[in-house]
């Protein structure tokens, strides 16, 4: 399988306009740390639906071993 | 039951707003890495990938013009007829904000071909995702995953969905969609 790069012209844009927001803005720490947390919390949320249930709880006791022992799902 | 807003964080606001305006003018999907990151990845993205149906002119600039007058802005420029000419038509994605904001960044781009259609065709909502918002299909996104994108990032991904959704994979399914990707995007049909 060959790996592709899909990005296309406006991924650049954005890297180009996030990095003068860095360099011109005192608030965009404050901003990255929301945008982030936001991400883990929704990834949070799943965990605790999941664990409602049996299986769900099982998967989440094998995720939870993959990432203690390194190896491998 | 939908939740309260003050259960929301910016990320579930930003994009179930953002959804509920462009359904109202055509079919989308939210694939690729927020997908992984809505069932439990801990990893960050940047943007949020969005595939809508293919619009004529005429039909994106009503979509542009509601999703404006809803507080969004493009990044590639406030003209819906030079956003549609000089990116979306030519098959390059665009990313709206809302106004004055930087992040969330919803990544918009139309169809591709019959591939892209059978996603959106396809589409699923996820309960457990707490999101009232249209993903493409598991399968889709692994096969995707696996076949196309390939980076470590992206077979960790599909690594994931496959241990969540252990027992529940239609792995025919994957397997027609991973030549459906060859047959179009490596074979260029």
């Amino acid at each position: 399988m060959v790996s592709k790069i899909l990005r296309d012209e406006t991924h650049n844009d954005q890297i180009v306009r996030w990095a003068n927001h860095v360099k011109s803005s005192y608030t965009w720490k404050a901003e990255l740390n929301e945008f982030i947390d936001a991400q883990f919390e929704i990834a949070s949320r799943f965990y605790s639906e999941l664990a409602k249930t049996t299986s769900g709880r099982e998967k989440l006791k094998k995720i939870r071993e993959s990432k203690i022992s390194g190896v491998k799902i | 039951m939908k939740r309260g807003i003050a259960d929301k964080n910016i990320l579930d606001l930003f994009m179930e707003d953002f959804c509920e305006i462009v359904e109202k003018h055509c079919k989308y999907i939210i694939c690729s890495g927020f997908v992984a990151i809505a069932h439990g990845r801990t990893r960050a993205t940047e943007d949020i990938d969005m595939i809508i149906e293919k619009l004529s002119e005429d039909k994106f600039l009503e979509l542009h013009n509601d999703l404006i007058e809803n507080g969004f802005e493009c990044m590639q420029g406030e003209k819906g007829e030079m956003i549609y000419g000089d990116y979306l038509d030519k098959g390059v994605s665009v990313r709206y904000t809302q106004v004055g904001e930087f992040l969330p960044e919803m990544k918009v781009k139309f169809v591709k071909d019959r591939l892209d259609e059978e996603q959106i065709a396809s589409r699923q909502k996820i309960p457990f995702t707490k999101l009232d918002v249209y993903f493409s299909s598991i399968e889709g996104n692994i096969a995707f995953k696996e076949e196309l994108l390939g980076s470590d990032k992206d077979l960790e991904d599909a690594q994931h969905l496959r241990m969540i959704y252990e027992g529940k994979i239609d792995e025919g399914e994957i397997d027609r969609i991973k030549m459906k990707i060859k047959e179009f995007r490596f074979n260029g049909k």
